[in-house]
């Protein structure tokens, strides 16, 4: 792996978000995930980039405790993976929608609040300010079924932000989404992080990565190269990430 | 385990029925259907059997003996008599009328011909005057020319027959049988086939109803990745499983109580026992049976699949636990299959308590049996979903 300079990570706030040795994951032959090392800090935004297939997605599903890793460590907030401690300060938006469509928009709320054993009080303040958040205030009692596609993203948002979590896991959050509602959704996620939460995205529009404070490049199930975005591309001189992508990739296939 | 998790999940599982008029509608209103579906085809009495009559008998100068059971057979519902042949002259032939009667019944137009024979009061006399004595002549002889392809029908034809044949000898004759044979029914008193069949029925359709929606249900979360989302927080494989089969449980529960109402106002169904003690067995097989659903939504791969499992489940049930007809009238070979349906036990408990009157100590082992059942299909269900990690 080619490591750009990091620049802003390790401001030394005691813990890392994310850290995992080796990670791997096998499904049979298939080699999704082969031997990834991350260290985050907390606090940032770190997208992980890669086509489809990359392994984006099992090294999340790994990290929030879905998947067992076929070998390596993880650990996310200190504690090793499968979280059970803090998994409550864990926030997971699965790349499928997964939110109920037979259910309203609070229900959903209600439904995930519950689960992290919100009291009632503390969810009805809560679900007025998530609900104005993603700007679904109007359609608290629609049924999700009745939603357009971008505003049952937003729900799903929603959902994973219920708890207030300290770590976000977004798998492919901005997938589908027209531009005027992403441009929107990274502003949210510019919200939590300047709130001190740890947001961490994946996604294949490379290009809108450049938001995040690090990026990390997967291919074929490893990592190519990580550092902040601006690095990454001067590294490859060029001067979008895509383009950066493809260049560390040549280099990678020599 | 959490209870508030595991009443969130249950809570969530209603709330999605209740938004889905249509399914929520359909759960009030199937119980409802088959109960009176099944209750005003099985609960009548056969009535209107189209026969013919050939009345050959020459009678005697006092009376007709066959007149008297024609008379008789008239008299009741059972029969519809769509006509009586009798022979016109002295010397016509008896054997072409008779040929006649039965090619009606060969011909599918009736179900019987009944015949009574030439020598039928000479016979009949015969017989009363040589009570306590040797016999001097054979009994007066009616023959019934049946269509036994429906059995139900052909039995219905017999038994009004024999019945009204007694009574006549009585009537007619003052001649009582020395013989008599009395009931006294320890159970079932003034009990009726509706009241054997409804608690099968309420059994069947909280089976098929809580299987059915809990195993499209969990094909739903899986294909949809909610199920990934739910355990990613807090809540366990266990709360998610208990708070499906709290509420579908409670769905199970809701139309066995539709039942008990419907056969109640309806079809007059007796509950000598306690309804509570119906419905908790009702509210373990709907539990049970959600698990089923589950650990086969593993297997199936979307919606579709999991509608086939529908009859592998139903057939079984329907056939083998005793819902219409008792378990001693499957054949011997299948009757050990019946004990591991869990349906049976249901409805033998059910049966028990509402026609019976008995308590728990009495239908303890089918309670057991059913907890049992649930307890292990909701451990196997907990199991499979911590395997998949």
């Amino acid at each position: 792996m080619r490591k750009a300079e990091k620049g802003e990570d390790g401001s030394g706030d005691g813990g890392r978000a994310v850290e995992t040795n080796g990670l791997r994951k096998e499904f049979g032959e298939l080699v999704a995930v082969s031997g990834l090392d991350l260290s985050m800090p907390k606090g940032i935004l770190y997208g992980m980039i890669g086509p489809n297939g990359s392994g984006k997605t099992t090294a999340i599903k790994m990290l929030v405790g879905r998947l067992r890793p076929t070998g390596g460590t993880a650990r996310v907030l200190g504690e090793a993976v499968p979280i059970v401690e803090r998994v409550a300060d864990i926030g997971y938006m699965p790349q499928e929608m997964a939110i109920y469509t037979d259910l309203t928009v609070s229900e959903n709320l209600q439904l995930f609040g519950s689960l992290y054993s919100m009291e009632p009080g503390e969810y009805s303040r809560r679900e007025a300010s998530l609900l104005s958040m993603v700007d679904l205030e109007g359609r608290r009692d629609s049924l999700v079924s009745q939603l357009s596609g971008g505003m049952k993203h937003r729900v799903s948002l929603a959902c994973t932000m219920v708890h207030d979590p300290e770590v976000l896991f977004l798998d492919e959050p901005t997938v589908g989404v027209d531009p005027e509602l992403r441009a929107g959704f990274w502003q949210h996620f510019a919200d939590l992080k300047a709130r001190g939460r740890t947001v961490i995205i994946t996604t294949h529009y490379m290009d809108e990565a450049v938001r995040c404070d690090l990026v990390g490049m997967m291919r074929q199930g490893r990592m190519i190269a990580e550092g902040a975005p601006r690095r990454l591309m001067e590294d490859t001189s060029t001067s979008n990430l895509e383009d950066a992508f493809l260049e560390y990739s040549r280099r990678d296939a020599r | 385990m959490n209870p508030k998790r595991v009443l969130a999940v249950a809570r969530k599982t209603l709330r999605s029925l209740k938004h889905d008029r249509r399914t929520a509608g359909f759960l009030v209103l199937m119980p409802l259907f088959m109960i009176t579906i099944f209750g005003y085809t099985f609960g009548g009495s056969i009535e209107d059997v189209s026969v013919y009559v050939v009345n050959l008998d020459a009678g005697d100068a006092n009376s007709s003996a066959s007149e008297a059971v024609l008379d008789g057979l008239l008299a009741g519902d059972v029969l519809k008599i769509e006509g009586v042949y009798v022979p016109g002259a002295p010397g016509a032939d008896h054997a072409a009328l008779v040929g006649e009667a039965v090619s009606e019944v060969e011909a599918g137009d009736a179900w019987a011909a009944i015949v009574f024979w030439g020598n039928f009061t000479e016979n009949v006399v015969q017989s009363v005057e040589d009570i306590g004595s040797v016999p001097t002549s054979g009994p007066g002889t009616v023959t019934i020319y049946i269509d036994a392809s429906n059995t139900n029908i052909a039995q219905a034809i017999t038994n009004e027959v024999r019945l009204t044949v007694q009574e006549t000898v009585v009537s007619e004759y003052h001649v009582l049988p020395p013989i008599a044979v009395a009931e006294d029914r320890v159970y079932g008193e003034g009990a009726e086939f509706i009241d054997f069949f409804a608690p099968g029925v309420m059994g069947l359709a909280a089976m098929m109803v809580t299987f059915m929606l809990s195993i499209i249900s969990f094909v739903h979360e899986r294909t949809t990745g909610t199920l990934d989302r739910l355990l990613a927080t807090p809540v366990t494989e266990g709360e998610i499983v208990a708070g499906y089969a709290l509420a579908l449980g409670l769905v199970g529960l809701v139309q066995s109580i539709v039942i008990l109402v419907t056969a109640v106002a309806l079809f007059q169904v007796q509950i000598v026992g306690s309804p509570l003690l119906v419905l908790l067995l009702i509210f373990v097989l709907g539990a049970g049976n959600q698990g089923l659903g589950f650990l086969l939504s593993s297997i199936a791969k979307n919606e579709f699949q999991a509608v086939q499992f529908m009859p592998l489940i139903l057939f079984p049930s329907i056939l083998l636990a005793g819902v219409f007809w008792p378990l001693e009238a499957v054949p011997e070979l299948l009757r050990p299959v019946s004990y591991f349906v869990p349906l049976t036990y249901a409805v033998e408990g059910c049966r028990s308590v509402m026609i019976r009157g008995w308590g728990l100590e009495e239908v303890w082992l089918q309670v057991a049996v059913l907890v049992a059942f649930a307890l292990a299909m909701l451990l196997l269900s907990t199991l499979s979903l911590r395997k998949r990690r």
